[in-house]
């Protein structure tokens, strides 16, 4: 993201708005990105309404408070004259704004952003099977961001361990070998909100995954949300409820269900 | 998207809080969708979510945003949510889409045990289901869990920890209510998911010095 100088009044609205953190008052008392940790999630551009005030007017009101000893309170959802500006993003950048822009549709999953399918559609597309157990492993969420060199040190730590990767992921279709986890060198200096490495393995894995994750999760620094899937047995049970518990992790008490309202049904042999 | 997956808070706090959300899968349901989907919003609506929307139009809580236009320019997606705040009235919405037979999947996040029991209610098993193992790596990074609370009703975390602090302190300062510094809040969540019931709730705890 840009933010036009010749319009900022340093207001600070887009600082706290930004989901990294990263805008700051330069030293002219104007807003200014560090370019190299912002996401291009376009947050600060979609929520502060502009407000079109002239510059000249807000900066005018903005002095006579200051000698009056009274403060500027702008509304918080507003950029009072419009100074946040949209760049054109160009290769391999743009990969920033579609894992973090939620609104951007990925043109290998049509899924916005960052987004995949996991259990979502699992009643129809059968992704998840009987014995089969999937990890959806989240990194730089929440609140921190991830660079693709931690994303893919994580990937190919746990590609030692042949899962099978989702091909509909975003991620999957960064790299260059799912059989290594590598991810390809031009992107591996891109930072992203988030971005989910999914994969699946047989019920009787979990605990040396998870092992695996947790020995490689000391090795990035960003935070990572780790997510457990399974198809229901017939009675409703939830398959890796037990082998979790077995490996000595604890289960959240919310989390997501799929229904089964999806039709054709996904029938296995 | 494990986007309303890793909610936090008490198991008190997560009863108030139930997304139920239509997902497409490309190749199978999503062609030909757009009507579904529109159903699938009409239905929710009925029962007045307190928030609904799509990745791709956002939320209604946007700046003016027209609830039947966002229904009406729904075309074939990824899908679209609403956000309800008791199981009661999140079960008359899964009835009313077992009759309807849209065809598309169906998913709700929130208590896996409620959920069930709900879906037992009205007569079906679940099909899938998917727990959080929490936060690994540099949890160092993380804020307070009061924060986490709010950052994390946002799936894709577009509500910033900064941004909830400035409104934590508003609200304080009695310069926000707490129902106007949610629904701030939720515009930033450009799917739905955020709940600004919940949210305000949290806020008037805070606005009491309760936390």
């Amino acid at each position: 993201m840009e933010i036009d100088k010749k319009k900022c009044v340093g207001c600070g609205n887009c600082h706290a708005i930004c989901t990294m953190g990263v805008i700051y008052l330069d030293e002219d008392g104007k807003s200014i990105v560090n370019v190299d940790e912002c996401v291009e999630c376009f947050t600060c551009y979609r929520v502060l309404r502009n407000e079109g005030y002239p510059v000249w007017f807000v900066r005018t009101i903005r002095k006579i408070l200051f000698f009056l000893r009274l403060g500027y309170l702008a509304e918080v959802d507003v950029c009072p004259t419009g100074a946040i500006t949209p760049p054109q993003l160009e290769w391999p950048r743009s990969i920033r704004a579609v894992f973090s822009d939620p609104t951007t549709i990925h043109p290998g999953t049509g899924v916005p952003g960052r987004g995949t399918d996991e259990i979502k559609s699992n009643d129809v597309t059968g992704r998840l099977r009987k014995g089969e157990v999937g990890f959806v492993i989240e990194m730089g969420r929440p609140g921190t961001g991830a660079y693709f060199r931690d994303i893919e040190k994580v990937a190919m730590a746990l590609a030692k361990m042949r899962p099978h990767f989702e091909k509909e992921n975003p991620v999957t279709q960064l790299m260059v070998n799912p059989e290594t986890g590598k991810i390809r060198n031009d992107v591996l200096n891109e930072k992203v909100l988030s971005a989910i490495i999914e994969i699946k393995t047989d019920l009787d894995r979990i605990p040396e995954f998870l092992h695996v994750l947790e020995k490689v999760a000391k090795e990035v620094d960003t935070v990572i949300s780790v997510g457990v899937a399974s198809k229901c047995l017939p009675d409703g049970t939830i398959p890796h409820e037990e082998w979790i518990k077995k490996a000595g992790y604890k289960l959240s008490v919310d989390g997501k269900t799929n229904i089964g309202l999806g039709r054709p049904l996904y029938q296995e042999n | 998207m494990t986007n309303t997956l890793h909610r936090q808070g008490t198991t008190e706090s997560l009863k108030n809080d139930y997304i139920i959300f239509a997902h497409t899968a490309k190749g199978i349901t999503r062609e030909g969708s757009a009507t579904k989907l529109q159903e699938f919003m009409r239905i929710c609506l009925k029962y007045h979510p307190v928030n609904i929307g799509d990745g791709k139009q956002g939320n209604i809580y946007k700046d003016d945003i027209d609830i039947q236009k966002l229904i009406s320019n729904q075309g074939d997606g990824a899908g679209a949510l609403a956000v309800f705040t008791d199981l009661d009235t999140l079960q008359k919405v899964v009835e009313e889409l077992i009759q309807a037979d849209l065809g598309i999947s169906i998913n709700i996040s929130g208590l896996l045990d409620e959920v069930q029991a709900c879906c037992r209610r009205a007569g079906i098993e679940r099909h899938s289901a998917e727990h959080s193992l929490g936060f690994w790596g540099a949890k160092d990074r993380l804020p307070e869990r009061e924060i986490m609370e709010f950052n994390t009703m946002c799936g894709h975390g577009m509500v910033s920890f900064n941004f909830i602090r400035k409104m934590i302190d508003y609200v304080k300062l009695r310069r926000l209510t707490p129902k106007k510094a949610a629904r701030i809040m939720a515009k930033c969540c450009e799917c739905g998911a955020f709940n600004p019931v919940r949210a305000e709730m949290l806020l008037e705890k805070v606005k009491k010095g309760a936390r």
